[in-house]
């Protein structure tokens, strides 16, 4: 679906399509240099072809799959792959790929500064998007001027905004968790405008009086797979109402962007802006700040970490987080799975079992 | 504060070196047992004074703390910017490695893995939280730090194991983001290295109550490039056959040079350890009795079983004259320029191995393979070190195929034991001695 | 006294069934060895209940374990909230239980009401399970009975460092390979088990109730090597293999004296 999607782009509006892989990139250069992005993360399931043995199995399998595919000709539709340098594995894939094999296509690289705002950092993010942008437009043949920037950056604030009106309304969205996932992980691929309109589409949809009652949950982790988490939860009735998936919410801002800088300055503004996230290096204590302010305000009942197995800047964060939540009497579970395609079972019993705990802590409380 | 800095002084200038001569008269009252013949060759007398060095370290670091300020840094940290400061500087790498050839990382990374640090986790970070955590050290006491210090060349992990760090002790944690190097290093990704140094200056600064000394820095540099120099020096004479010590001989002596670089004491052991090769060299002594085959290790150590598997080679006539590890402290530092400190700096510290492409890489095994005459590779495919760790599946592949040597993939763990298979390993080292012969 | 309950344990290695009545004492109970087809099995216990206690088919039965969803029973629960439950009906209070299995190692925080404070289980792979000792124990060809007092025979620890399976499978046949003594070595895999264990138990309250269940509680060794290393020697609760069926069993029956788990929505 995917594939037929971006060559459909490529026919019709004869756009560039450019293949990024997670986390963290700016979207708002690629949509004024009329690029389309596409999101690889893994993809899901065991590493296929004969180049999945390339990298060990003790590497996480986001970066294992991922060569996989690229070696195995899965993205051969896109015309250039972007390497965020989100960890040290995907930073080495970055190499791996195109110099030892499996992509020979154009490859671009962002390099996002790690830490807090610092007078130096923000010098430097600035000078790392004036690249990036000069890369994407030696692919698209597209310069774009300073307005296609301006409004690349407001189509975009304004998408943000659409999602986390969304996420901050759960419980009002007559959707299952599958369907609003579905709808949010759409943004992954399709163009920028047509995402928005879907977005409004679901946004009208929204009821007066709650839609669910189910326990509500928050879940915090990498990226929502295998999707079988939430049918699970649907069937022992419950719900996410708080999302920090680096790959939804994490990268919604949850608050207006009051940003005055145009173009590029702005840009360096907003990354700034943005919820923490380990793989920028985010402070552990101002992640649990954010996390805590979340959950409060979803009216969560529990707390899901789910992390992807080998997920270092994911796995550090753990202990602080489940020592911070289980200190206020939430109820957590740890999650981990490897982008597996179904959950294991052992997964689908911790989840039910968590759900039965935290039905009979609300009971008691 | 004075007593504190008295005791500091007294345990660097007269406690310890008075303690190590007592150690030194008492080994030679004792009877000398008269050595087995075993398959390496007489042992390195600079091994005694870098146990005596390093020691000394350790001892001083215990009343270091209150005495003058601590900073906790990772090995690829430009520690040069803070000797000028009067920082005493403890390497938990260099700690963690010493833990894990003592065994104890399983004992400390249990500690780590209770607070729910997980085992897939980096076992440096694992065994240094578990340490910190339970106060535990073979060293005595660390002492507490008043600044910490990460450079994220060597891995972004170290970022996240010190964040944990800074949060437990409660202080500051200076970062040093280096922008990996795919082909060569961009300017502005050397401007941001530079301007970080120059923040770490101001950081520093207010720590320590101490004004930025340029003539302090020129020297420390000085003495840096030279440590450089040197290092590499002793590492060079490994290419002469047959080679006078062991590349596992050049993981223990690597000590110094990351841990005391920028001090005269670091440089004066290498001018030692330098001669004392050259001397062998003359003499025609080998690191091992019967040096028939030239090998190269990729990747960190096996702390834990750095003596096995050395025997194990040598007694097959193989010796690992050179690795790529060691080499990480010899090569980019020897562009600092002690005339341009904080630029030479910027450059040198982001063009660190680990912080370069795989094509890089495998110029290095290029070069390594030619000028050291290398028979094999062996490959340790590091479980906790992912950054070296990523392409070397298909390095092994290259190396066979574009340099025509053996090469051997085993995978293991630098510190924690309870990830390596013996059986494994044992039978795959065999195998590919016995391919040798 | 009549059954008022029927609780199906339906694990990886073995299924358990018990009946209780409205005392909440097992009346009738089976273990064994799982099937491939676990609904057939499952249906042939509840028969085989029914009939040993006479209860008629009004007699409610809950199910848990790997299997639960395939028994058939009119409530499915998961073994953590069942172990809990049943483990409590011992205990009569707040607790931690530790549940080593076949295929799963669970530490369950339990509350003063039965219910299921936290808990943690093992990663996928069998290191920290049962199936650890019994791989190793099998190759080395010592019988599962024999394993207890063979451990508490020798003074010697043999330290095996790997925790996975297959590593300190191959660190066995080593270690034996130098002439290290078996007893020495059995009981340093105990060790290294508990050890593992240990890790995922976390730092405990030096007060707490600690209680195990489990087929590898009838290991009084591996109970010893618990009690080292977590400093303290858990109390093994009676019929260890049989506390997640009777949970259920409490679960599903009116003589529980715990609000039960339902599907009921919990108001927000």
């Amino acid at each position: 679906m995917r594939k037929e999607y971006i060559e459909k782009q490529k026919r019709e509006h004869g756009r560039k399509v450019i293949g990024t892989l997670p986390v963290h990139y700016p979207k708002e250069l690629f949509t004024a240099a009329r690029a389309l992005v596409v999101e690889i993360w893994g993809p899901p399931g065991t590493p296929r072809g004969p180049d999945a043995g390339r990298v060990q199995t003790y590497v996480c399998p986001v970066v294992r799959n991922a060569l996989a595919f690229l070696a195995a000709g899965g993205a051969d539709v896109v015309d250039a792959m972007l390497f965020p340098h989100t960890c040290d594995s995907i930073q080495g894939l970055a190499s791996l790929a195109p110099d030892l094999g499996g992509w020979d296509k154009p490859t671009l690289r962002f390099i996002h500064p790690k830490g807090e705002r610092r007078q130096s950092s923000a010098r430097f993010l600035r000078a790392e998007l004036q690249q990036l942008l000069t890369e994407i437009t030696k692919i698209t043949g597209f310069t774009p001027s300073a307005s296609d920037l301006d409004d690349a950056i407001i189509l975009h604030r304004e998408i943000d905004a659409k999602r986390r009106h969304l996420l901050e309304h759960r419980r009002h969205l007559p959707f299952s968790d599958l369907e609003l996932y579905a709808l949010l992980r759409r943004g992954e691929m399709l163009w920028p405008a047509e995402h928005l309109e879907e977005l409004r589409a679901a946004e009208a949809k929204m009821t007066e009086q709650p839609a669910h009652s189910e326990v509500p949950v928050m879940i915090t982790g990498y990226v929502p797979e295998p999707q079988e988490i939430f049918s699970t939860l649907g069937e022992v009735g419950a719900m996410v109402v708080a999302d920090d998936y680096a790959a939804v919410g994490r990268r919604v801002p949850r608050h207006d962007v009051a940003v005055s800088a145009s173009g590029l300055d702005a840009l360096v503004e907003q990354t700034f802006l943005q919820p923490p996230c380990p793989t920028r290096g985010a402070n552990e204590s101002l992640r649990i700040e954010y996390l805590d302010r979340l959950f409060k305000q979803s009216g969560a009942a529990g707390l899901i970490i789910h992390t992807v197995k080998f997920c270092e800047p994911e796995l550090f964060d753990v202990p602080a987080i489940r020592k911070h939540f289980s200190a206020r009497n939430v109820p957590v579970l740890s999650l981990e799975t490897e982008l597996e395609p179904k959950l294991s079972g052992q997964a689908t019993t911790r989840l039910e079992a968590f759900i039965e705990m935290v039905k009979s802590n609300a009971r008691a409380a | 504060m004075i007593t504190r800095r008295l005791q500091y002084e007294l345990a660097g200038r007269a406690v310890g070196p008075l303690l190590l001569t007592i150690e030194r008269w008492q080994k030679k009252l004792k009877r000398r047992q008269p050595r087995r013949e075993g398959p390496f060759g007489p042992p390195l007398e600079s091994t005694q004074k870098l146990k005596e060095l390093m020691s000394l370290h350790y001892l001083q670091g215990r009343y270091a703390d209150g005495a003058v300020p601590v900073a906790w840094i990772t090995s690829g940290f430009p520690v040069e910017m803070l000797r000028p400061f009067g920082f005493h500087v403890v390497y938990p790498e260099n700690h963690g490695a010493l833990c894990g050839a003592r065994r104890m990382i399983p004992e400390f990374a249990e500690v780590a893995e209770k607070e729910g640090y997980s085992h897939d986790l980096c076992s440096y970070a694992r065994g240094d939280i578990g340490s910190v955590l339970s106060g535990k050290t073979p060293v005595g006491r660390l002492p507490k730090p008043d600044m910490l210090g990460c450079c994220t060349n060597i891995c972004q992990t170290v970022l996240y194991w010190y964040r944990s760090l800074a949060k437990y002790f409660d202080v500051p944690l200076v970062l040093i983001d280096t922008p990996y190097v795919y082909g060569e290093s961009q300017p502005h990704h050397i401007d941001y290295v530079r301007d970080q140094l120059d923040e770490l200056t101001v950081t520093a600064s207010k720590i320590t109550g101490k004004p930025a000394n340029s003539e302090t820095l020129h020297e420390t540099l000085q003495l840096a490039r030279e440590a450089a120099e040197l290092w590499a020096a002793c590492l060079a004479t490994g290419k002469n056959r047959p080679s006078p010590w062991t590349g596992f001989d050049g993981f223990i002596h690597m000590a110094p040079v990351v841990a005391m670089r920028g001090t005269e004491e670091c440089n004066a052991y290498y001018r030692m350890l330098l001669d004392e090769l050259n001397d062998r060299i003359a003499r025609g002594i080998g690191g091992i009795r019967n040096e028939r085959y030239r090998l190269l290790w990729d990747n960190l150590p096996i702390w834990y079983k750095i003596r096995e598997l050395s025997s194990t080679f040598a007694e097959a006539g193989c010796n690992f004259v050179c690795t790529t590890y060691t080499n990480v402290w010899a090569d980019p530092a020897k562009d600092l320029d002690p005339a341009a400190p904080v630029a030479s700096m910027a450059r040198a510290y982001s063009n660190i191995l680990l912080n370069r492409d795989l094509n890089n890489r495998m110029r290095i095994f290029r070069e390594m393979v030619r000028d050291y005459q290398i028979d094999g590779v062996v490959l340790h495919s590091d479980r906790s070190c992912k950054p070296y760790s990523v392409g070397q599946i298909d390095l092994k592949r290259l190396i066979t195929e574009e340099l025509g040597v053996r090469t051997l993939l085993i995978e293991a763990d630098h510190a924690d034991p309870r990830a390596f298979s013996e059986e494994q390993v044992e039978t795959r080292l065999q195998a590919f001695i016995e391919g040798f012969t | 006294m009549k059954a008022v309950a029927i609780g199906i344990d339906a694990g990886s290695t073995t299924c358990k069934g018990v009946a209780i009545n409205s005392n909440a004492e097992i009346i009738a109970s089976l273990v064994q060895p799982v099937e491939p087809l676990i609904e057939v099995q499952a249906q042939r216990c509840i028969a085989e209940l029914r009939q040993r206690c006479g209860a008629g088919n009004n007699v409610p039965v809950a199910a848990t374990g790997y299997g639960r969803k395939r028994v058939g029973a009119d409530r499915a629960i998961t073994e953590i909230t069942c172990h809990a439950r049943g483990a409590f009906h011992h205990t009569g209070k707040a607790g931690v239980l530790i549940d080593v299995g076949g295929q799963d190692t669970k530490v369950i925080h339990v509350g003063s009401r039965g219910e299921v404070v936290d808990f943690a289980m093992n990663d996928k792979c069998a290191a920290g399970t049962g199936r650890f000792l019994e791989v190793i124990v099998q190759r080395l060809g010592v019988s599962l009975e024999d394993v207890a007092k063979r451990v508490e025979g020798t003074d010697r620890i043999v330290k095996v460092s790997s925790t996975c399976t297959v590593f300190a499978e191959s660190e066995v046949v080593s270690l034996l390979a130098q002439g290290e003594p078996l007893d020495g070595i059995l009981r340093g895999l105990h060790t290294a088990l508990a050890n593992r264990i240990g890790a995922l138990a976390g730092r405990l309250k030096p007060d707490v109730d600690l209680i195990m269940s489990g087929g590898v509680a009838l290991n009084s060794a591996m109970v010893k090597a618990l009690g080292t290393t977590l400093g303290r020697t858990p109390r093994v609760v009676p019929q260890p293999q049989l506390v997640g069926a009777l949970g259920a069993a409490l679960l599903v029956s009116f003589v529980s004296e715990v609000p039960s788990p339902s599907s009921t929505p919990v108001p927000m």
